[in-house]
């Protein structure tokens, strides 16, 4: 299987990464819980992971909070920012990871800047939006759908001279572009572990740029004879027992990145993405490419498009069709009606998976 | 004989600064807080030589690693709370 699906999850990870996970399992009982070896190699694993993901992302390790992915991170996030029917400024390319937590509160939504790939129509309706008023902005740092990198940057300094809080969704792009919460002067970053992090599923980043409200109460292992939370993190946030064997893979991953590079993986994944972006508009199909675009390359086929993720995975080459549960990314783009296929590399990315994948796409075609 | 003990709320902080003592070359051990010492119940702390404590209270301020208490041990077991 030629693996071109890693906008939803990272398939092929580094084998320290089982390793890591093995080594929990047969290691490691309940962090922050106990003073015996087991306890305490827990304790260790754990407190690894959140300083290597403060390393990578410009923080402190008590800023780093488990979670289970980056959706739960993110209501976390929004519940700590946005009071019922408070206004919230989105970008056109928000997952429903952002939008429901946002519908679910009633929020009064702005979307800004639908443009893709185009920095200044998305920072100057952004501004605007900010201008009229918001009380907290939430978005995406690149597109699922269609790669699209977002000045978050210049947003999150837009956002500063507003004073308005905000949220960087990281989804698509911890592990692949700088994401620096110290430059960002972010309230919250999430992200997942087990996409461009290289972690297992079910692992997950919360950066607390201040405190959050928990969204879950329970045992800390921490100040037990009080009933309120502990009011200090990462503890007011991490009710329960942590998922230690993920984080000690998610932890395996992040040291992958570090040795690898941000840069480096990126660059791999982009230039794999733009070769296949050129290759489809040869083709004729309508592919969305452009400046500032990541290693995800999303196109229309001329069938249905799960039809034709499924003609492609009988070819062994496993993309995802749809709408990647992101319809307002579709609505901006002007592809709620088809869906589209997403061809999105990983830290593997390789011109051999780009002309394997494109041989498909040439007998697709010629069946279709 | 390590007859100090250092206080924090939770294991993170506790295991932190047992990293920045053991930079430091100052020998340490991390273990749970006596649950008579932790009003709150429930935290860890890191147990050191007398004559390192006041050291050891710089490094950790230097490194924002916030602790509650401080206490030495007599010979006899009996604490003292310390203020550092």
């Amino acid at each position: 299987m030629i693996y071109l699906d890693n906008g939803a999850t990272s398939f092929h990870k580094p084998e320290t990464v089982s390793g890591a996970m093995r080594c929990a399992l047969e290691n490691c009982a309940n962090p922050g819980r106990g003073g015996y070896t087991a306890a305490m190699a827990a304790a260790k694993t754990v407190l690894r992971c959140r300083e290597r993901a403060g390393e990578l992302f410009c923080c402190s390790p008590e800023q780093v909070v488990f979670t289970h992915n980056c959706t739960h991170g993110l209501n976390i996030a929004i519940a700590s920012l946005v009071k019922p029917g408070a206004r919230v400024v989105i970008s056109g390319f928000e997952h429903n990871a952002v939008t429901r937590p946002l519908y679910a509160r009633e929020a009064k939504v702005k979307v800004a800047g639908r443009k893709l790939f185009d920095w200044q129509d998305t920072l100057e309706d952004f501004e605007n939006a900010l201008k009229a008023g918001a009380d907290a902005a939430v978005f995406t740092h690149v597109s699922n759908v269609f790669g699209y990198i977002l000045p978050v940057y210049e947003m999150a300094a837009l956002c500063k001279r507003y004073g308005v809080p905000f949220v960087v969704d990281a989804a698509q792009s911890a592990g692949i572009l700088p994401v620096d919460l110290q430059k960002l002067g972010a309230d919250f970053v999430a992200m997942p572990g087990h996409k461009g992090l290289l972690g297992p599923q079910g692992t997950g980043i919360l950066l607390c740029g201040r405190e959050p409200v928990p969204l879950i109460q329970g045992g800390t292992g921490s100040l037990s004879a009080q009933q309120a939370m502990p009011d200090f993190l990462p503890d007011m946030a991490e009710a329960g027992t942590l998922n230690v064997p993920g984080i000690a893979g998610l932890s395996a991953g992040i040291a992958y990145v570090q040795q690898e590079g941000v840069d480096r993986i990126f660059r791999r994944e982009q230039q794999q993405a733009e070769k296949c972006g050129k290759a489809l508009l040869k083709l004729g199909l309508r592919a969305f490419t452009g400046d500032h675009q990541a290693g995800t390359v999303s196109f229309v086929p001329p069938i249905d498009c799960e039809d034709a993720a499924h003609i492609l995975g009988e070819g062994g080459i496993a993309v995802r069709a749809g709408l990647h549960c992101a319809p307002l990314a579709h609505e901006s783009a002007g592809t709620l009606d088809t869906g589209t296929v997403r061809v999105s590399y990983g830290h593997d990315a390789a011109a051999w998976q780009t002309g394997s994948f494109l041989l498909q796409m040439e007998k697709l075609l010629a069946r279709s | 004989m390590r007859n100090c003990i250092i206080t924090f709320r939770s294991v993170t902080p506790a295991q932190r600064a047992e990293e920045v003592l053991h930079r430091a070359g100052v020998e340490c051990t991390l273990q749970r807080t006596p649950k008579w010492m932790e009003e709150k119940g429930c935290g860890y702390s890191v147990r050191l030589q007398r004559e390192d404590l006041m050291a050891a209270a710089v490094l950790l301020r230097q490194a924002g690693i916030g602790f509650r208490k401080a206490y030495a041990l007599a010979d006899s077991g009996a604490p003292e709370e310390l203020r550092l």
